[in-house]
């Protein structure tokens, strides 16, 4: 029994619908993350801006004889509650470490204290009508403004809202970073490697293939226990340091690479392995020279995307200590450090209103980081496709 | 045909369990010796029991319906089954009076007698001077520069190819048409100067000139090479092949000069598969 075309036309009318709403019901799913996700940058550039700019103070200091003992002298003294306390303490330091600054007078712009300055960017302040009155008049004859926020992207951390910085915990990022990359590339691609083109198949390699695939799904904060047992307990390599902390998160990254270099190996056709061998190569050869070429793509950005994934990380490193107060920027292995996830978390404990737009600052530049990474990845994916 | 020496060009080879010299008279142009070769994939056995011996400077045809095992069989004769995991041997495989299957043969030396062109042209991503130069240089044959690229013209010239790719040798191997590709892959097989050259069906993914092309060129080769080639095509083993052998289920049914086998076929199977009856 054949059917006509009307009778097709209306049986084929429910699967349009059909397909149709289904259709629609996955664009909104789309459109809904779309928003969410437009809606959290919004939210952060809103915040986070600000955190870019601070309100600075131009005048004229005196470098007297007092002011090695007390700032203050320095500075006209209607401005003293206006300038932040930082500047108090640095000027006369400064003084003293250079003795022929002493007696001579100059121009600068000197950090304001965070209440003018939030009151400044329209935030909540606990300024007086006098206060806002007489910085008003100030911003008026252009003594104070807004400028570019140089301390936040300078200097370390610091409990006066003005003067901290991210400075120290970029450093501390690179310096965990390099860490977790020099320990975990070479590994992770040596066992998925040896696990991809030398490994038997048998029960025992299953099991490990089994337990690297588990052991990308385990919680972050186990990896951190487990640095801190082993690692600092066990070993001694000391807390705190980019150098456990880039232990830690190697364990993380280690799978992450692994399946990654394991699923670019097996993406290069067998007909290129067959070409080595047919021609006498052996098997580390034909890896070397033609496989591993071919699959480099493919592991770079794997390696890169399981390096980003360990920057963002922030639980392991609570528990080896790298939730740290760090004010100065040092660029070593060893000494105690910070990452940008843990002093976006210090930050978002601090009760002052100013570490709020410091919080959304500090994210806003790790999520640039991040994005800039992942885009890295991308290009150098396109860049290297071969075509075989 | 089965588990008894095959007669050849009125030779009697000798028989299984006899000792082989290589000043056996009989022999003495042998390049495979193949006896009670029996192959399993896992549990199902592809090879039944094959015995063959292959000549050398000929061009010697595998034919048969798919699955028969002819590629199976083919490489044997350089260990490429080694690859698959699964696959057992069990069975003699001589060349030059050496067991290629001995616990001491090395696989790589073994390849680097018996090289190998395979069904879908395969050459590396690199470029076409690369593609040649990588196995010499890597079996230490060649180091300078000037002996690189004397021994890749000279093996571009053998295959065929010198003239149409002389002014773009850096260019990627994988620029090439299908049929100048097969006949870069033949180029870096001969140019590590093997012994034996394995086809696997070299032309069953060419145009038919890529193919006429092909096969002049394995006339040519077997002056200098012993060509042992699958082929789904009987016409192609009619006309390039000095010897054919009619492989049917894993098992020989027939190995005889071609122009013998194709003109008076002894078994009915191979008749039936030549007139085009099944397969």
């Amino acid at each position: 029994m054949s059917n006509t075309f009307d009778e097709i036309s209306q049986q084929l009318k429910r699967r349009h619908r059909k397909s149709s709403r289904l259709k629609w019901i996955s664009m909104g799913a789309l459109g809904l993350a779309g928003l969410f996700l437009v809606l959290f940058f919004a939210d952060m550039l809103n915040k986070g801006l600000p955190a870019f700019q601070q309100a600075y103070v131009k005048t004229e200091l005196n470098y007297t004889e007092e002011a090695t003992t007390d700032a203050r002298k320095a500075i006209a003294e209607e401005l003293v509650p206006l300038v932040s306390r930082t500047e108090l303490r640095t000027i006369p330091l400064e003084m003293r470490n250079d003795e022929s600054m002493i007696g001579t007078s100059e121009e600068r712009w000197l950090l304001v204290n965070s209440e003018a300055d939030q009151y400044l960017k329209g935030h909540r302040h606990r300024l007086n009508e006098e206060e806002q009155a007489a910085i008003d008049e100030r911003v008026e004859s252009g003594q104070v403004s807004l400028r570019f926020n140089t301390t936040f992207f300078g200097t370390g951390d610091s409990k006066i809202a003005e003067s901290a910085g991210i400075l120290s915990a970029v450093v501390g990022t690179v310096m965990t970073m390099i860490v977790t990359l020099a320990i975990s590339f070479p590994i992770g691609v040596m066992t998925a490697i040896y696990l991809e083109e030398f490994a038997p198949d048998n029960r025992f390699t299953q099991a490990i293939e089994i337990n690297i695939n588990n052991l990308a799904a385990i919680p972050s904060i186990l990896f951190g226990l487990l640095g801190l047992a082993i690692f600092i307990n066990f070993f001694g390599v000391p807390r705190s340091s980019p150098l456990v902390g880039g232990m830690t998160l190697a364990l993380m990254t280690l799978p992450v690479i692994i399946i990654s270099t394991r699923t670019a190996l097996r993406s290069v056709p067998d007909s290129i392995r067959h070409a080595g061998f047919g021609v006498g190569c052996s098997r580390w050869q034909v890896v070397r020279d033609h496989v591993l070429p071919l699959a480099m793509p493919g592991i770079m950005t794997g390696s890169i995307i399981g390096l980003a994934q360990a920057m963002g990380e922030t639980a392991p490193l609570i528990i080896v200590g790298m939730v740290a107060f760090i004010p100065d920027v040092s660029a070593t292995f060893t000494e105690a450090a910070t990452v940008m996830p843990a002093q976006i978390f210090t930050w978002s404990g601090e009760p002052e209103q100013a570490f709020v737009e410091k919080t959304a600052g500090g994210i806003l530049v790790l999520l640039t980081i991040l994005i800039s990474l992942n885009a890295f990845a991308v290009v150098l994916r396109k860049k290297f496709e071969r075509r075989w | 045909m089965n588990s008894q020496a095959p007669v050849m060009n009125g030779q009697q080879t000798p028989a299984v369990g006899q000792p082989y010299t290589r000043n056996d008279t009989a022999c003495h142009d042998l390049s495979f010796r193949v006896r009670d070769l029996n192959l399993w994939y896992g549990k199902n056995q592809a090879l039944n029991n094959l015995n063959i011996d292959l000549f050398q400077k000929n061009v010697t045809a595998l034919i048969g319906p798919s699955g028969c095992g002819k590629s199976t069989f083919l490489r044997c004769l350089n260990r490429m089954n080694d690859l698959i995991p699964s696959v057992r041997t069990e069975g003699l495989v001589e060349m030059d009076g050496l067991d290629v299957n001995a616990p001491k043969m090395d696989e790589v030396a073994l390849r680097r007698r018996v090289g190998m062109v395979f069904q879908k042209p395969n050459p590396f991503p690199k470029s076409i001077f690369e593609n040649i130069a990588y196995a010499p240089r890597m079996h230490d044959l060649v180091s300078r520069k000037a002996e690189q690229e004397e021994l890749v013209e000279k093996a571009l010239r053998d295959a065929g190819l010198w003239n149409e790719v002389k002014d773009k040798l850096h260019e990627p191997g994988t620029s090439l048409s299908g049929g100048q590709q097969q006949r870069l892959c033949i180029a870096r097989a001969i140019a590590v100067q093997p012994d034996v050259i394995l086809m696997d069906e070299p032309t069953s993914a060419l145009d038919p000139i890529s193919t006429a092309t092909i096969e002049d060129l394995m006339d040519k080769l077997k002056e200098k090479f012993t060509i042992i080639t699958v082929t789904h095509n009987m016409q192609q083993a009619a006309r390039v092949a000095d010897y054919t052998a009619f492989f049917h289920l894993g098992e020989i049914i027939e190995y005889n000069d071609t122009k013998v086998m194709f003109s008076t076929p002894a078994q009915k199977k191979t008749e039936d598969y030549i007139s085009g009856r099944y397969g």
